[in-house]
């Protein structure tokens, strides 16, 4: 058994039917889904008992209805996890990972900036890569903010003060 | 006097990054007790830009994410379209890949050893190093026909081959590579100027690189053995044999030594790519539509871990593609490198994570008399400087 097979083993009897669609899509690449209420078990888990230390990154992406986040954690830098989860676009809250994974922090605040995604919890949500003037409930990377929208607040200068 | 701290702001506009970064130290005394970061003054939107452009427009601006390391981002990226393409690039395009890449790594490197060397006060060792990256900038140029933003990936493989005439040539100038990285080598293990700035300065234990998430050869200064070419093999890494070069000082100077290292490393894989790479087609033509999936494409950029997700939806255009590039990884740990040093040291460890500037080295010359516009080749420039000299 390989050692991908042996994660997903592992993972599908810990946690059973709360880890939804994990598959192996490619040597060092697995993709798995579940809700938000067992994410930081199951990261938890990933961390302490199968060796992930290390977060690649925290991907975000509107979906219509709800906003989907990727978790990206490596193991022994080879291994890929991406654990799926989702929160409702309406009122988008989560719990910070930072206890866990002290780096998500940053990724975290990138993901409040482009999407306007409440990581609960994480001490420094201030804006990381747009302008302090952005105006307050545009999240430029939602789909329903169109090019047009950013152009012109930007010819605007931002929000004033 | 323990309690009183005091504010201080380097940046946006920082006399030694070249690049907009707000850092906010806090201050007791000499030292630095805490710090803060802001970036997003270049934040281009490129993610948002990539969302409503064709795969193929996506690649152009995959290039221009970075200057330094756009062949890292282009191959990034177009690994990950072909992955969701289910398309298998030719090996000799492989190959191709791994020797811009290497290439793209050696000039990286130096220009940074060049800047480390100008963060301390070494400013003739600055001089002696950006004139031998001159030599790989031409090889780039050779290879691809631009010394920045090479081009040479495209999906499905790369756009230019390599001839006999082209692979002497290459030979001839990684001769010189390697002996002057030698020699700087030689030179920065005994030199007082370099040691008595690098010492034990900036110091990232090898747990704390872990916990923190660095990348790259932050990461392998801490003795942390990760390498993404090796790890999790891409291109035509997997029939290389090359060492994961670590040092274990953790500090300023086991970051240079871990760089200078890796240019003779990178000197190796490349000879033996050229020895090894197969003969055949170098790309293959591809459909513009992609059916829905998706790809988690890595790659190891000059600074690191350089990650890439994309999402097809079966039209032309990608419906999402997320970027992760390794100055961000490295930044958690740049906090931490900082914490507890002095503030005179501040340069060389920030220097030290090696963020990623833009930059240009073809200029556009407007006559304003003739009212036209000329790009100047680099012969030109040469022979521009040459009399501009003379005359004075």
């Amino acid at each position: 058994m390989s050692r991908e097979e042996e994660i997903l083993e592992k993972i599908k009897e810990r946690f059973g039917d709360n880890v939804k669609n994990i598959t192996i899509q490619r040597p060092r690449r697995i993709f798995a889904e579940t809700d938000m209420k067992y994410l930081k078990e199951i990261l938890r888990c990933a961390r302490d008992e199968l060796g992930f230390d290390h977060i690649s990154t925290i991907t975000g992406e509107d979906m219509g209805e709800e906003i989907e986040l990727i978790y990206h954690i490596a193991y022994e830098n080879a291994i890929e996890l991406s654990i799926k989860t989702r929160v409702p676009k309406e009122d988008p809250k989560i719990a910070t990972i930072i206890d866990l994974y002290p780096p998500a922090g940053i990724y975290e605040r990138e993901v409040h900036d482009l999407l306007g995604v409440m990581f609960e919890g994480n001490p420094d949500l201030s804006p990381l890569l747009l302008p302090d003037n952005w105006p307050k409930g545009v999240y430029p990377l939602r789909k329903d903010v169109s090019l047009e929208e950013i152009k012109a607040i930007i010819e605007k200068g931002g929000e004033e003060e | 006097m323990s309690g009183s701290t005091i504010k201080i702001i380097i940046g946006p506009q920082h006399p030694a990054l070249k690049e907009p970064e707000r850092f906010i130290l806090e201050t007791e005394g000499e030292y630095v007790v805490d710090v803060k970061v802001r970036i997003g003054y270049i934040h281009r939107g490129i993610e948002k830009a990539m969302e409503n452009r064709t795969y193929l427009q996506g690649l152009y601006l995959s290039e221009r994410v970075c200057g330094i390391c756009s062949d890292a981002h282009t191959t990034c990226y177009v690994q990950g379209v072909e992955e969701l393409l289910g398309i298998e690039p030719p090996p000799r395009s492989r190959f191709i890949r791994v020797i811009v890449a290497e290439l793209e790594r050696i000039h990286s490197h130096l220009l940074w050893l060049g800047i480390a060397a100008h963060e301390i006060g070494f400013d003739t060792l600055f001089m002696y190093v950006w004139r031998d990256r001159e030599v790989v900038m031409d090889l780039l140029e050779l290879v691809s026909g631009n010394r920045v933003n090479y081009a040479i990936n495209t999906i499905g493989g790369v756009r230019r081959d390599l001839n006999n005439g082209r692979i002497q040539k290459m030979l001839k100038g990684l001769k010189i590579l390697e002996d002057r990285t030698k020699e700087y080598l030689k030179m920065i293990g005994r030199e007082q100027t370099v040691l008595k700035r690098t010492v034990n300065i900036g110091n990232l234990s090898k747990s704390d690189a872990i916990k923190y998430g660095a990348v790259g050869p932050t990461a392998r200064a801490s003795g942390v053995k990760r390498d993404v070419r090796v790890d999790d093999p891409y291109a035509a890494y997997d029939e290389i044999s090359f060492n994961v070069i670590v040092e274990d000082g953790c500090d300023c100077l086991a970051r240079i030594m871990v760089r200078g290292r890796e240019v003779l490393e990178s000197i190796h894989i490349i000879r033996e790519a050229l020895k090894k790479m197969p003969d055949g087609e170098i790309r293959v033509r591809v459909k513009p539509r992609i059916p829905p999936a998706e790809a988690l494409s890595r790659v190891e950029a000059p600074r690191g871990e350089l990650l890439y997700y994309i999402k097809s939806n079966g039209t032309d255009k990608p419906e999402r593609c997320k970027i992760r590039t390794p100055t961000l990884a490295n930044i958690p740990s740049l906090c931490k490198m900082l914490v507890g040093g002095y503030i005179a040291d501040v340069p060389i460890v920030l220097a030290g994570i090696d963020p990623c500037f833009a930059c240009m080295d073809r200029v556009l010359i407007i006559d304003k008399e003739k009212r036209k516009a000329e790009v100047w080749t680099l012969d030109m420039l040469r022979r521009y400087g040459r009399e501009w000299y003379q005359k004075r």
